[in-house]
């Protein structure tokens, strides 16, 4: 029991040496069960590939061109998302917590949008703007939108009302207070809402690509079952999972701690 | 500096729950002479904050008028600084950037307003705190970034609503004896809020009583400066005045 302990405590160390060693080596594991159970053959190899099958397909649709294509295109899409979410969410979510009547009008409505959840839109999108681009990219901005807008909206509230009068009895505008007191104010929160929105967008977008996309890995998955790929599935799926890995955890979550932990105001 | 002049303010506040006006101040009126240190005291509920937030200009006044210098003032603005009991710091701006805010805020350039905020934090003793974030400083430290803040824009009056009652008893004496030494620098007009009858005794030239709303007495206090709690703790004239003050305070 001790050695376990004292190696885990190594190892606690050694991640926070290295982080690039903590997000690597739980996946240990969960790779060498993979393995097990397909060497096993518990399942039969074509309905479950191994690690080796997949990797190999990996190679090969590197090697071929569509694999990077298709990963540009999702990710094109994700960050066109990320783009306009941030655009159009963050100052309609300023608007409506600043303002009491932008509160009123737009609330319900918003609410009401909302439960219109991304994928639901999907075949209504279909008929006015065919399967494409267009319809992917209205599923990822409606999907990021919100979260970014909800979230927008608690971290202008969040501020002390002293915040403001203090801003303002030292000489500054309305524009100055916006500037230097409402954005940073709301900056964690708004970073916890593009952190959840992007989150959910990116699991909008590959069901959109699967549903009515012409390109990326969620059509990369459907065109696979079509031709009845399960190592190309499975290779999908296992990007889809290490490409948010490397946006949440390498973009996202450092931002998060170098603005509102940094300041106190998110507790570490 | 300026002086400030306060006169017939009232405040009439509609109250939801009962259905009727109720009146928070009633036809108040005080000058702080230019220079001058005056300490409102009086029981929780007596209105004296509300009186700080309409010279601030943070809430409306229902009548009566407020002038700073001779001219009338409408909502917040610079020449009316302001500490607050919550101190109100920007968490995302370091204490240097804090207390260059305001001149930030008239187009100061960035060096000098820095050598400004920095001739203000060593006032306080806080040089050594420049390039810290608030979260990283104790309360008290906390608050003598908010007095440097509001001086630091050079305001006509300085408008202090508790400032120390959120810092423990130590702290706060020691934040007391340096306000006093601050003051006597720079000599600003200074407006405090209390409910401390010690403090608003040991920090001002006059003490306003304040009860219901309403001025029921003011009082000079003329003991000598500098002032330190060791000489005044036992001092005859100060305990005498602050019993003057809290025999008023507690009839209010």
């Amino acid at each position: 029991m001790t050695i376990l302990f004292k190696s885990w405590h190594h190892y606690l160390r050694l991640t926070q040496r290295f982080p690039s060693v903590g997000s690597i080596v739980p996946f240990i594991p969960v790779v060498a069960l993979w393995w097990l159970v397909t060497a096993l053959e518990l399942f039969p190899r074509v309905f479950l590939p191994g690690p080796g099958d997949v990797l190999r397909s990996f190679g090969s649709l590197v090697y071929k061109g569509i694999l990077p294509d298709y990963l540009q295109d999702s990710m094109v899409r994700l960050a066109v998302g990320a783009f306009c979410g941030i655009a159009l969410g963050i100052p309609l979510g300023i608007l409506i917590g600043m303002s009491r009547h932008a509160h009123t009008a737009l609330w319900p409505v918003l609410l009401f949008f909302q439960a219109i959840g991304d994928i639901a839109w999907l075949p209504i999108l279909v008929i006015w703007f065919g399967y494409g681009l267009v319809s992917m990219t209205f599923v990822i901005v409606y999907t990021v939108i919100f979260p970014v807008v909800l979230n927008t909206v608690l971290g202008v509230r969040s501020i002390p009302i002293a915040m403001h009068r203090a801003a303002l009895s030292l000489g500054a505008s309305r524009w100055q207070v916006l500037w230097e007191v409402v954005l940073p104010g709301a900056l964690p929160n708004i970073v916890t809402g593009l952190r959840n929105g992007l989150g959910y967008g990116w699991r909008a977008l590959i069901a959109a690509e699967i549903i009515v996309g012409t390109s990326g890995i969620g059509f990369l998955m459907f065109d696979a079952r079509r031709a009845g790929s399960t190592v190309e599935i499975l290779l999908g799926m296992i990007i889809l999972g290490i490409l948010w890995y490397i946006v949440d955890s390498w973009i996202l979550a450092p931002i998060e701690r170098a603005t509102g932990q940094r300041w106190g105001l998110v507790s570490k | 500096m300026k002086s400030l002049t306060i006169r017939n303010l009232s405040k009439t506040y509609f109250d939801l729950y009962a259905g009727t006006n109720h009146t928070a101040i009633h036809d108040v009126s005080l000058e702080v002479a230019e220079g001058d240190f005056v300490a409102v005291v009086g029981p929780s509920g007596c209105g004296k904050s509300t009186i700080l937030n309409m010279i601030a200009g943070f809430i409306p006044l229902s009548g009566g008028e407020i002038l700073v210098g001779g001219r009338p003032v409408k909502g917040p603005g610079p020449d009316r600084g302001v500490v607050f009991q919550s101190f109100a710091l920007f968490p995302w701006k370091t204490v240097l950037e804090n207390v260059a805010f305001g001149p930030k805020m008239r187009g100061v350039g960035k060096a000098e307003r820095e050598a400004i905020a920095r001739e203000y934090l060593a006032l306080a003793k806080l040089t050594e705190a420049a390039n810290r974030y608030p979260n990283e400083l104790s309360g008290g430290m906390q608050q003598r970034v908010g007095v440097v803040r509001a001086l630091a824009n050079n305001p006509d009056v300085l408008l202090m609503d508790e400032p120390f009652a959120s810092v423990d008893a130590q702290t706060r004496m020691t934040l007391q004896e340096e306000l006093t030494r601050i003051w006597q620098e720079k000599r600003p007009t200074v407006l405090f809020i209390t409910h401390d009858v010690g403090e608003a005794v040991f920090l001002a030239n006059r003490v306003v009583v304040l009860s219901k709303g309403r001025v029921l007495d003011d009082i000079g206090i003329d003991l000598p400066r500098p002032r330190s709690w060791d000489a005044l703790n036992e001092d005859a004239d100060f305990k005498a005045l602050s019993n003057r003050v809290l025999q008023l305070v507690r009839s209010a």
